[in-house]
């Protein structure tokens, strides 16, 4: 068994802050409080702060890009040159955006030339919707093929389960397909019973589990520091 | 002016009571010494660790694409003071890739904790912890690459996932001797069955924690949420078999 640590000074006071935060919250889900003082207005502008405090992050992974890819072109370490793609499409792109996007700082042209926002304005479309959205679309494609692979290597396994999630597996890929009813019409059935009854037992079973999971752990959060 | 918000009564009495059942099943539990049951796997951290260490070979590290706020990204931090500290004993490569920036600064608070507590803060790399991308796609394309380049014998994905999942994972099967996965996302679970040796299912995750660390008062509190979950069962039970015989006063007590 693990040595029972002393909490310091600084630990109590941030776990105090962690129990008060927490337990405002939850008595703020339950409980409406309107005087002296609107709780519930409380709790979201709290959300609203949270939210912008979150935002201010946003500077420390630019800095961890740049500091990170910029020692790799520094060193000349391998792939050195997707590095330098990297920065400039992180750094092209945020100042293409601020010139020229539906996010712009200054989209009536008073500081920036209107002339540099009308050259800009067609750059940012072809970058984001021709280039973003389409690099985005290609990842996603490419979990068709990752499913296929990972289901073969789950099927290849000669065990009791595996020979259940094949047979199940197959039986709801039959079940789907459009054919599947002129073969027999039993398939569809089958494959919505596969679905429907022990899919959903299951799915239920872990969702109960995680969320008691959930309450516990954050209960042992708002009690003890860890 | 005090008033209890109308639907959300029956979910607090029944919140205490779930509470009330957790904290009296821990006590027990602490008194009795019960143990939690084995965690396939989770014993084998350190053999994989060190093997990873003989090759010469790195291990990485995802918290997952979830915010500090979320209890898988939680556990998952908790998980990766444990690695980390194994990396720094044993003198193995640890990368951690973030897709939030809030995790970021944590993790790489924990990574450099971890090189600072064993005296070896010189160690410590500035590319050990690194921010990907907060977009799901561009985080699972910067991972894939990240894992063909840098080839590690042992990846960990444990926290909280969305479609990237399967992405990342099936990129690590081809390089890594052993994959490690964890989350409590009922769509990426059975990706991670399939191309991870070990994968903790939900409650597991939470539970790492205090099995990994010995501790016998998070081990009482983890055997305590049985008690709840046992509250949760009978609620069922009855309530299924209230429902047949055509009395809604479960449903009712819900929704008050």
């Amino acid at each position: 068994m693990a040595a029972k640590r002393k909490m310091s000074r600084w630990e109590i006071i941030l776990q105090a802050a962690i129990f008060t935060v927490g337990f405002f919250y939850a008595v703020t889900y339950y409980v409406k409080v309107s005087e002296p003082i609107d709780l519930q207005m409380v709790a979201d502008n709290s959300l609203a702060y949270l939210t912008a405090m979150i935002l201010t992050a946003f500077a420390i992974g630019i800095i961890n890009l740049t500091r990170i890819h910029w020692r790799n072109i520094k060193l000349r370490r391998a792939d050195w040159k997707f590095s330098l793609v990297l920065i400039g499409s992180l750094y092209g792109m945020a100042i293409f955006s601020i010139i020229a996007s539906p996010f712009a700082l200054d989209p009536r042209g008073f500081i920036i030339p209107s002339w540099l926002i009308d050259v800009i304005s067609p750059v940012w479309n072809f970058l984001y919707y021709n280039v973003l959205v389409s690099i985005n679309t290609s990842i996603f494609s490419l979990l068709a093929f990752f499913i296929a692979s990972a289901a073969y290597r789950a099927f290849k396994i000669r065990t009791m389960e595996s020979t259940i999630l094949l047979i199940a597996g197959l039986l709801v890929i039959i079940g789907e397909a459009p054919i599947s009813d002129l073969i027999w019409p039993g398939f569809s059935a089958i494959q919505n019973w596969i679905m429907l009854v022990p899919n959903t037992a299951g799915q239920r079973g872990i969702l109960i589990g995680a969320a008691l999971s959930i309450v516990a752990f954050s209960v042992r959060r708002m009690i003890r520091y860890s | 002016m005090f008033e209890f918000i109308p639907g959300r009564i029956g979910q607090a009495v029944l919140l205490v009571f779930v509470l009330l059942a957790v904290f009296v099943g821990s006590r027990i539990a602490l008194r009795r010494r019960i143990k939690a049951r084995p965690i396939h796997g989770i014993d084998r951290l350190e053999e994989w660790i060190k093997e990873a260490g003989k090759l010469d070979r790195c291990v990485f590290f995802t918290p997952g694409t979830g915010g500090v706020g979320s209890t898988d990204t939680l556990a998952a931090l908790a998980l990766l003071r444990y690695v980390a500290r194994l990396c720094v004993r044993h003198n193995v490569k640890l990368i951690v890739a973030n897709a939030d920036l809030n995790v970021q600064q944590v993790t790489e608070e924990i990574v450099k904790s971890a090189y600072a507590k064993a005296r070896k803060l010189g160690k410590y790399s500035v590319d050990s912890v690194r921010y990907i991308s907060g977009s799901v796609f561009a985080y699972a394309a910067g991972v894939m690459g990240l894992l063909r380049r840098e080839r590690p014998a042992l990846n960990f994905f444990v926290g909280l996932f969305s479609a990237e999942s399967l992405a990342i994972a099936e990129a690590g099967r081809s390089e890594a001797l052993y994959q490690f996965a964890g989350t409590s996302s009922i769509d990426q679970l059975p990706f991670f069955l399939a191309t991870c040796d070990v994968t903790l299912l939900a409650g597991e995750l939470y539970a790492a924690q205090s099995y990994l660390t010995k501790d016998q008062q998070d081990i009482s509190w983890t055997v305590g949420q049985d008690a709840g979950k046992v509250i949760a069962l009978l609620l069922i039970l009855i309530g299924t078999i209230l429902v047949s015989l055509g009395n809604d006063i479960i449903l009712n007590f819900l929704k008050f």
